[in-house]
């Protein structure tokens, strides 16, 4: 056989959409739709009756001990949380909230998560940068632009920082817009909240300290 | 203005994933915590053995665990890309014991769980109560093939000897009735 055609593969789309398709003619209709952009969109809206009969489903409580099974099999054994690492758990969590158009502010405890990179772009939405002193990252910046904007960051400046610092937003033509000031505790502080400025318009940030010195800067990427 | 601290019962689905990526037992509580009735649900409706689903169940957490960091929001929410993981472990389960895939009296008492409108469902106009809709309208023969097919997983060929059709009318029946409530659904949402 040649190759499906556009009128086989739809007497065949509930069946693929719903995933019942026996393999062979799978074969060929998912063939099909790799060159087929309207069979694909056609099969892709199809696929929503088969995900919302399983949101149908009613939901059940899974025998005693379910859990406690599934955290164990994840292996995600209770251990003594480490201070370095707050600042990964605290930045994957808000970046993901942020990029959800999460309204408000979460921190948990922190976990080794994937390497840090200096800045990037995360989405069209958020930005992201690193708090640096003395070569040293010491924090996460985050400024998301939507219909809201939003700025969080995190920092850990260990045995040094003491509070309340103060963080300055930077514009592209040096002027500055104040954050606010805030608390650290044993050196680790993280805030976040709207900002009446908008954040695509940012280029970076100052951390300074109560008494006027800088503790980091972050500089967003320019494109 | 500045707010520290919530709760992880209060963290977005997609943010209590991310955390699933780390190895911190907060979040994996959490996680299991908010999805395991949605899970299992799943798992022991396509299965309808405790144990069974239980290992799906599991599984699907697995799964979820390793696959963290590729879950793309734009696809689907959380809660409907562990639905589609818990899914389609429990129909590779079923098919791999080799079990009758649903008995009738199981059939039938799903139908009326997905297509029960109760009186506090009756004004939303959600998503799923959209789909249920949809569902309760479709001719019996055909709910019960759609429902075979999209919920238990099974073939056309599966459904024509469960129903004892020829396989083309079990065919037709899946595709009728999936055709109906995509349209059903688009009309709904165009108003």
């Amino acid at each position: 056989m040649s190759g499906m055609e556009c009128e086989q593969l739809r007497e065949l789309d509930a069946e693929l959409a719903l995933g019942v398709l026996p393999a062979h003619e799978r074969a060929e209709a998912v063939a099909h739709l790799d060159r087929c952009p309207e069979c694909r969109e056609h099969v892709e809206r199809l696929t929503l009756v088969g995900d919302g009969l399983l949101a149908l489903l009613p939901g059940a409580e899974p025998p005693v001990g379910f859990e406690s099974r599934v955290v164990r099999a994840l292996g995600a054994a209770p251990v003594p949380k480490r201070r370095r690492h707050r600042l990964r758990l605290a930045a994957a969590t808000v970046a993901a909230a942020l990029a959800c158009g999460f309204g408000g502010w979460t921190i948990g405890t922190a976990v080794e998560a994937a390497p840090p990179t200096v800045s990037q772009r995360t989405d069209g939405g958020l930005r992201e940068a690193a708090l640096v002193s003395d070569g040293h990252e010491v924090g996460r910046i985050y400024a998301h632009a939507g219909d809201e904007g939003w700025v969080y960051m995190s920092v850990d400046l260990d045995e040094n920082g003491r509070g309340p610092v103060r963080c300055l937003l930077v514009h592209a033509d040096g002027s500055t817009v104040p954050m606010g000031s805030f608390p650290l505790k044993d050196g680790y502080g993280y805030w976040g909240g709207p900002v009446a400025t908008d954040p695509t318009t940012l280029t970076g940030a100052r951390l300074m300290g109560p008494d006027g010195s800088l503790l980091a800067t972050a500089s967003f990427p320019t494109s | 203005m500045w707010r520290m601290g919530l709760s992880l019962g209060r963290v977005p689905d997609e943010a209590l994933l991310t955390g699933l990526t780390t190895d911190d037992p907060e979040f994996a509580v959490a996680f299991v915590r908010r999805f395991q009735r949605t899970v299992f649900g799943v798992a022991i409706a396509v299965v309808g053995d405790t144990q069974l689903a239980e290992d799906v169940a599991q599984q699907t957490f697995e799964r979820a665990w390793r696959h963290a960091q590729v879950y793309d929001p734009r696809r689907g929410s959380v809660r409907s890309w562990l639905t589609a993981i818990a899914h389609n472990l429990a129909i590779d389960a079923v098919r791999a014991r080799r079990v009758s895939p649903v008995a009738p009296e199981d059939l039938d008492a799903l139908l009326g769980s997905v297509t029960e409108t109760p009186e506090r469902r009756a004004l939303a106009d959600d998503s799923a109560e959209r789909v249920r809709r949809a569902v309760a309208e479709l001719p019996r023969e055909q709910a019960r093939a759609l429902v075979m097919a999209g919920i238990y997983g099974m073939t056309a060929r599966e459904v024509a000897d469960a129903e004892d059709v020829p396989l083309g009318t079990a065919k037709t029946r899946i595709r009728t009735g999936t055709l109906k409530v995509r349209a059903l659904l688009e009309a709904a949402e165009k108003r």
